[in-house]
């Protein structure tokens, strides 16, 4: 028989998958300038405990993937955290900045990497963060408004700061206002 | 057959350059892409956004002797809103059958079943087996509800062949959606044109041409998971039930039963993805018919809309 007609398409495909497409908005430190302008921003990384993991995950009902925070302590007081979530084919990596008391700042998409769902990068969309506070578990069409078109990057955004709103009340003790 | 083989060889030479040359141009995207072979998800198109799709199916083995079935769809597909999307395709399929029956005669495959056929000589054919509309509605999504749930209607018309399927989809997902289940639940209603075999006994339903009715009731499913980026790959299960009648209510219409399993391989590039499937027939099968019409071999149906192996590409682009 013609095997040709079968994996023809296949090795064309091969041949034709480059490298995945990748548009980078902002470095981690211009992400840093913008949440909290004219601070000096001080590592302060932490590794999870299985514990400490397994009581993120109770509280926010999302998967912990990498034990591995990347935080830094604001000099003007606040934190900002570097993380990435699950993409249609790719990560997503954003920041969150949290202030004082653990209430989001802001959202920053860093780099997305996906052909199509990149409205997440609408400031409007990501507004709706701001204000969230340690410990709160954030649901998409009711916390969260979805962008059209862009489900699964809105939900894993979503979850995302809810992970990593769980994450700064289980390493700082801090619980919802 | 080889003025045929180097005819499509060019086109789809032509279309994979083509195609190639449109890829390095940087256009927007969107992803609506099949994890699965044979098992639908309820991820759709977004408003005003187009695929096309070109799926490639072999179906090869049977019981005796040489057998293979080349299926081909050509699709577009476009998102008239964020949850409906309609389809149209063009269906063909090329064959070649030679005493590949239980009893050791030449049996087409069911698409090529209507025309009267030599059981004791080879079987070579082509045809445009017909054009389909498909629609899906989604109810729910998995990303927004605990479980998504959407509805698929297609109709198809072809010379000789009326076909109705039907689809309950449902898709769940694990893992932050890295994870994902999906199950079909699929009825086809067909009347297919059959031409009178004078040979047949006088009287008997085979002597004149009649339309014939048949009912698939499929159940589909598959879990996948994606182990890397842009990667997936799963399971893939798929139970084919076939009725003489469109009352596949009724047991005493019962035909035939297999159950086919493998894995499904997908990935996901910038503009395309490929999904890749193959299945094998299980000794599961069941021959309903009374008097039983030896179909079975091994414990698995070669009735004429079965075989042992049959995979399945899928390959599409998006903009």
């Amino acid at each position: 028989m013609n095997y040709r007609l079968v994996f023809m398409p296949v090795a064309s495909l091969a041949i034709l998958a480059g490298p995945a497409y990748s548009k980078v908005y902002l470095s981690v430190e211009q992400a840093q300038a913008i949440l909290f302008p004219g601070a000096t921003m001080k590592p302060a990384f932490q590794t999870l405990t299985r514990d400490q993991a397994k009581a993120i995950e109770k509280r926010s009902g999302v998967d912990v993937r990498s034990n591995n925070v990347k935080i830094w302590r604001a000099s003007t007081g606040g934190y900002f955290i570097a993380d990435e979530v699950v993409g249609k084919h790719e990560f997503i990596p954003f920041a969150l900045a949290l202030d004082e008391q653990g209430n989001v700042k802001g959202v920053e998409v860093l780099e997305y990497r996906e052909a199509y769902g990149g409205q997440i990068r609408d400031p409007q969309w990501r507004k709706q963060f701001v204000g969230k506070k340690p410990g709160e578990r954030l649901r998409l069409g009711k916390d969260i408004q979805n962008v059209s078109g862009a489900t699964l990057s809105c939900r894993h955004i979503t979850d995302g700061v809810t992970r990593l709103l769980a994450t700064y009340e289980v390493l700082f003790g801090h619980s919802r206002g | 057959m080889d003025a045929y083989r180097l005819g499509v060889s060019r086109t789809a030479w032509a279309v994979v350059s083509a195609v190639a040359l449109w890829m390095l141009t940087p256009v927007p995207a969107c992803a609506d892409e099949p994890l699965f072979g044979y098992t639908y998800t309820t991820d759709l198109l977004p408003k005003g956004k187009f695929e096309v799709e070109q799926w490639s199916t072999t179906r090869f083995t049977k019981a005796h002797g040489s057998f293979w079935l080349q299926e081909g769809r050509s699709e577009v597909e476009y998102g008239l809103t964020d949850r409906l999307q309609v389809s149209l395709y063009a269906n063909y399929a090329f064959t070649h059958a030679n005493h590949n029956a239980v009893d050791g005669t030449t049996t087409p495959p069911e698409t090529f079943a209507g025309p009267l056929f030599n059981p004791n000589a080879a079987f070579d054919g082509k045809k445009y087996v017909g054009t389909s509309l498909e629609a899906i509605y989604r109810l729910t999504s998995p990303y927004e509800h605990p479980l998504g749930v959407a509805l698929y209607f297609e109709p198809t018309i072809g010379q000789g062949l009326r076909e109705y399927e039907s689809k309950l989809i449902l898709q769940k997902n694990f893992r932050d959606d890295r994870l994902v289940l999906g199950f079909n639940a699929t009825v086809a209603q067909e009347r297919r044109w059959l031409e009178g075999d004078s040979t047949a006994g006088s009287g008997s339903a085979g002597s004149v041409s009649h339309w014939d009715h048949e009912t698939d009731i499929n159940l589909s499913g598959g879990a996948t998971y994606r182990f890397a980026r842009s990667w997936s790959a799963g399971l893939e299960f798929m139970n084919e039930r076939e009725f003489s009648s469109f009352a596949f209510w009724n047991s005493d219409d019962a035909t035939n039963s297999a159950y086919d399993v493998g894995p499904v391989v997908h990935y996901g590039g910038r503009h395309f993805f490929v999904t890749v499937t193959a299945l094998k027939q299980l000794p599961w099968a069941s021959d309903f018919t009374k008097p039983p019409s030896n179909v079975l071999l091994g414990g698995r149906t070669y009735a004429d809309d079965f075989e042992r192996y049959r995979a399945r590409v899928r390959f599409g682009w998006y903009w």
